[in-house]
């Protein structure tokens, strides 16, 4: 079901800037256009905004020729750089939604009004697509741990999550904000993140989605990045715990 | 069996042996090297004024152990150690260690402005893109 259908709710979307649907991409000429396609197939009108994160082949030029608002790095600055970029925008364009996915194909499209609903409706600021509730996704061992040891560590900071490493998220202008500061890793903005976010009193749920084998993820956290991965988040997780609890 | 050394005497020994005129010149030397090489540096514009105060505090400090050896001495004693030459490698090691730390911090403060930077890029050329859409359609 598609949850804009209902008039209330188209109401009140188009009295605000159309929700902003970001997708960092670097060097993704292969995989873009698909997920550009079955984005268009849920006939949510969103403004697509690319970031393409100095990209060598034609990943931004791909984007613009499907109407897409691109925004191009000078040089590749990181994951979490580019989905910063993004949140600026968004706040520069008086934009109150936003919804964040990759460009790798990974997350479903399908799923894109579930994680947006709760932040229309004002019940949360920020929705996770968790691939782990209601479905049996697989991972490998080592990231099992990994998705574990990171879940315990964000409940030990009150915040229940399943998949804290999803970059699949919608958001509203709060979150936007808080995630536009210097403090937001150019890298990895994972757990860390959302533990910043939820001491910054900012409401946390998650909806569950579909998600294919990652792609991505297994590019960013591979061979020696994992051990830095895990080095990275223990050392912002405790820099977050620092933040003052609302 | 093996004699047995009175230790403190040894290092008492090792602390008053006199040094040499060469060690007091070659400090010297190496003080008026650094303090040139920074000035000539900064004339080049190869250095910043701003970056220069850790080194020329530093050549200073090499000039006044060399013109007062017996400050060197004085830290040998207070760092517990036997020669003067292991105090120079330990307060060489320690300043390299500061040195490092504080261009850590510098490039710290860099990247999160290249980074800014780079967006502000990215966000500009986004909006004359637009405008240069509008401008089209009108």
């Amino acid at each position: 079901m598609n949850h804009l259908d209902s008039p209330d709710e188209q109401a009140t979307v188009s009295r605000m800037h159309r929700p902003i649907l970001l997708i960092p991409a670097f060097n993704e000429e292969t995989s873009l256009p698909q997920v550009l396609d079955r984005v268009r197939e849920t006939g949510i009108d969103f403004e697509i905004v690319v970031v393409d994160d100095g990209s060598s082949d034609r990943t931004g030029e791909i984007a613009r020729n499907t109407g897409a608002t691109v925004l191009r790095h000078p040089f590749n600055l990181g994951y979490g750089a580019a989905l910063q970029t993004g949140y600026k925008y968004a706040l520069e364009t008086d934009t109150e939604f936003l919804v964040q996915l990759d460009s790798d194909g990974q997350h479903n499209p399908a799923d894109l009004s579930r994680l947006l609903q709760p932040v229309l409706e004002d019940r949360q600021d920020l929705v996770i697509g968790s691939r782990f509730l209601g479905s049996d996704y697989r991972m490998g061992a080592l990231r099992a741990i990994g998705r574990l040891l990171f879940s315990a560590i964000a409940r030990l900071f009150g915040l229940r999550v399943s998949d804290p490493t999803s970059g699949y998220q919608a958001m509203n202008r709060r979150v936007l904000s808080a995630h536009s500061q210097d403090s937001f890793p150019v890298d990895y903005p994972d757990v860390n993140v959302l533990i910043a976010a939820s001491r910054q009193g900012l409401r946390i749920s998650e909806e569950p989605v579909d998600m294919s084998a990652e792609t991505r993820a297994s590019t960013m956290h591979g061979g020696f990045r994992s051990l830095y991965y895990v080095y990275k988040m223990l050392l912002s997780t405790w820099t977050a715990s620092a933040i003052r609890r609302k | 069996m093996p004699p047995e050394f009175d230790h403190e005497a040894l290092r008492e020994l090792f602390l008053s042996a006199p040094e040499s005129e060469a060690t007091r010149i070659v400090a010297i030397v190496i003080a008026v090297l650094l303090l040139t090489t920074v000035l000539w540096l900064v004339r080049r514009r190869g250095l910043r004024e701003e970056l220069t105060p850790i080194w020329v505090v530093t050549a200073v400090g090499i000039f006044l152990v060399g013109i007062r050896l017996d400050l060197l001495h004085g830290i040998t004693r207070l760092v517990g150690a036997w020669t003067s030459s292991s105090t120079v490698f330990l307060l060489s090691s320690l300043f390299l260690m500061a040195i490092c730390l504080s261009y850590a911090v510098r490039l710290s403060r860099a990247s999160v402005q290249i980074k800014n930077l780079a967006q502000e890029t990215a966000l500009l050329r986004g909006r004359l893109d637009r405008l240069e859409h509008r401008n089209a359609d009108d």
